[in-house]
């Protein structure tokens, strides 16, 4: 917890080949990850992709895939940038709040924090 | 008998989508606390990994970040429905790391800044932060046991607001309390009864550009 141990972080940039940053386009924390359903996935995946591909079945935003995994969010990303450039995974760029909030969307938020 | 408007189907092709709310405000001030409020899971608290690289930040104190370090971010969800989410991130509270909120800010819904009126200076980077990017923003001064009710309009004064941002009081541990806070972020960011009207510079505002 002190930061100051560095096993963790080489364990972790193990994952990702020493990586920081995700392959291809960058994407948002609440971009939507979805699996790309293919019969038959890749036998050489690593436990950690197996385990995104199976939280992704439903549609999950980057947030929530780091949270399943207890990884950091960046090498997260740098997980689910490899698995998109394989073709297991779409992730879509969340469009901007100001034009993705229309008066429904907007309505349906408001209703859903007043039924908490 | 008039079913035009629920078409069979309609509802799986709406596709899934996050919102981002962000909870800003000095250390200590609540921000974990009313993550975990409303949170409709513990909020999850992951650790962002810092290399060199990864730090893009002016640091006025000339200090550079050489090794990799961790920065934690909090963040709790509140599912509207299957496919619509309301995300809250807890900002990290440390100077060095207004690069995250960069990125926590894109595309962001509004934000949250948490005040304490015994210490209403911690708030104001966060305040001039989201002033300056033009991101929509309530201040919640968060009333704590034992404090003094705060009138809103000393706060509004106190913190150099220009009168169109909303300011609340709560309490950050009531889940009413902070749903109201929610509510009226959510509403002023839309355009709501808070709305400025006064467009602030007439910058064209019909540029479709991709983020980068």
């Amino acid at each position: 917890m002190t930061g100051e141990d560095p096993g963790p972080l080489v364990r972790l940039f193990g994952l990702t080949g020493g990586r920081a940053r995700p392959l291809g386009e960058s994407f948002d924390l609440v971009a939507i990850v979805t699996t790309v359903s293919t019969s038959f996935p890749p036998s050489d995946l690593i436990p950690e992709h197996l385990a995104v591909l199976s939280v992704c079945r439903r549609p999950t935003p980057v947030a929530d895939v780091a949270a399943h995994l207890k990884l950091p969010l960046n090498i997260t990303r740098v997980i689910l940038g490899d698995l998109r450039r394989e073709g297991l995974v779409t992730i879509d760029r969340p469009q901007p709040a100001a034009q993705a909030i229309d008066e429904r969307i907007y309505r349906e938020v408001l209703h859903g924090l007043r039924r908490l | 008998m008039d079913y035009a408007a629920s078409e069979p189907g309609v509802a799986e092709v709406t596709p899934a989508m996050a919102l981002k709310i962000l909870i800003a405000g000095g250390f200590g001030v609540g921000k974990t606390t009313m993550v975990g409020t409303i949170s409709e899971i513990r909020p999850l608290h992951t650790e962002e990994l810092l290399s060199e690289r990864g730090v893009g930040v002016d640091d006025t104190s000339g200090v550079e970040l050489k090794t990799t370090t961790t920065v934690a971010l909090d963040f709790g969800r509140i599912t509207i429905r299957e496919g619509l989410w309301l995300y809250l991130f807890g900002t990290p509270g440390q100077d060095r790391f207004w690069f995250m909120w960069d990125e926590l800010a894109v595309g962001a819904l509004g934000a949250v800044v948490l005040a304490d009126t015994r210490r209403l200076q911690e708030c104001f980077p966060a305040v001039d932060y989201f002033e300056q990017r033009g991101l929509p923003f309530v201040v919640a001064v968060n009333c704590f046991d034992g404090a003094r009710r705060h009138d809103p309009v000393k706060v509004r004064r106190a913190l150099g607001l220009d009168g169109v941002a909303p300011i609340v009081l709560c309490d950050v541990r009531n889940r009413e309390s902070v749903k109201d806070v929610l509510a009226t972020l959510v509403t002023y960011a839309v355009g709501g009864p808070f709305n400025d009207p006064l467009p602030p510079t007439p910058t064209p505002s019909h540029s479709h550009a991709s983020p980068t």
